[in-house]
């Protein structure tokens, strides 16, 4: 009878292949020999397992430390590697950083040409404004010169009409005076002549 | 182990995006194990702690390297291996590869077969008697349960030399352990 040494320690060890079980089960029940082999393996690794696992000593754990981290190159290149979303996190990272450097150190350097602009468009405002009120206001005062000129015309001109009124109706009374006067003395004349006529004829 | 796996592998996933505290429970899942491997390699538990904390450092620093998650536990006891036999080398350049279990010889250090005492005595005698190639296979097989593809991982030989050196380890444990086996089988 040919033993199957091979297949019966791979059995007692648990690593002989399923589909090679049956024949060796098969084998096992018509081979004392072998049985008491397979009997004296299970019982010697079973001995073996008596032997107690001892308790570590001290716990082990690490801690987040540089000492114990990969070095940095290496890591971040790992990283680079291992992860797509890190890739995507590490691009937001450094456009974020370049956004802050944009805006804690470019706007320094421009600083002056931005004031200076700034004070030049505000300067340039306030002249226009001045100058737009300016201008409102020389409108406004030749309007108003213009206004009082023409109230100043109208006042003379009305005064001025007055004036005619009252030197025409003062000449037209001084003229109905003298008619007036002409009247009587063409009146008396008239009444003397009369009466000198009338003393003519008289005579 | 098939949950397992998948626990370490998704611990291993938030190690990898530099979480330390999924590092730490990955220790607190291995360290027992890895502990006890390098004790029973090196016989000195002073040797396995400082082997143990060397390895998982190493472990921490490479994990990026580490192509399946799901083997993690090969990977790990490779690094182990790695650093008992980087000490083994320090301490006893000429013996480093051939002898791990110290200057004694075997047959001083253990009490004759058959002799009564206690059967973890017998044991751990029966195992200083290996070479540390034949007990680390039994190391690896019998207390840490691998495959042998997992065995071969850990130790960097093909399979074949791993059957062969747990095979006459498991011979010569047998007939050192018989008297035990035969009186516990009598029991």
């Amino acid at each position: 009878m040919i033993h199957p040494t091979e297949d019966l320690r791979d059995y007692a060890v648990g690593e002989l292949e399923a589909d090679r079980q049956p024949a060796l089960e098969q084998h096992l029940a018509a081979c004392g020999e072998c049985t008491l082999e397979l009997d004296r393996l299970r019982l010697t690794t079973a001995a073996l397992r008596t032997l107690p696992d001892r308790e570590v000593p001290q716990r082990i754990a690490f801690v987040s430390d540089k000492v114990f981290e990969p070095s940095p190159v290496s890591r971040w290149f790992a990283g680079f590697w291992n992860s797509a979303a890190r890739l995507g996190f590490a691009s937001a990272c450094v456009l974020a950083a370049a956004l802050i450097v944009f805006a804690y150190h470019s706007p320094l350097d421009r600083g002056p040409a931005v004031a200076q602009s700034a004070n030049a468009d505000f300067s340039k405002q306030v002249n226009e404004a001045v100058a737009k009120a300016v201008a409102q206001v020389r409108t406004e005062d030749a309007r108003m010169v213009q206004q009082t000129a023409e109230q100043m015309t109208k006042a003379a001109i009305e005064s001025a009409n007055l004036k005619y009124e009252k030197e025409y109706q003062a000449r037209m009374v001084a003229v109905e005076e003298s008619f007036t006067v002409l009247q009587k003395r063409l009146s008396s004349s008239l009444m003397a002549s009369n009466d000198f006529r009338d003393a003519g004829a008289g005579q | 182990m098939i949950f397992r796996a998948v626990e370490d592998a998704d611990l291993i996933s938030r190690v990898r995006r530099g979480d330390v505290e999924a590092f730490n429970l990955l220790v607190s899942r291995w360290e027992k194990r890895v502990f006890n491997y390098l004790l029973r390699l090196t016989g000195r538990p002073e040797d396995a702690m400082d082997l143990s904390q060397e390895a998982f450092l190493k472990a921490y620093q490479n994990i990026r390297k580490l192509d399946d998650p799901a083997r993690f536990g090969p990977w790990l006891y490779r690094i182990a291996h790695n650093e008992a036999h980087s000490l083994f080398r320090r301490r006893r350049p000429e013996t480093a590869l051939t002898d791990l279990s110290g200057g004694d010889a075997p047959s001083e250090r253990n009490h004759a077969p058959g002799f009564p005492m206690d059967l973890s005595l017998a044991v751990t005698a029966a195992l200083d008697r290996l070479n540390p190639e034949q007990r680390e296979a039994v190391v690896l097989k019998v207390y840490e349960g691998f495959k042998f593809d997992e065995m071969a991982e850990v130790l960097g030989c093909p399979v074949s030399t791993v059957k062969s050196r747990l095979y006459t380890a498991l011979d010569l444990l047998k007939t050192e352990l018989a008297p035990i086996n035969t009186r516990g089988t009598n029991r």
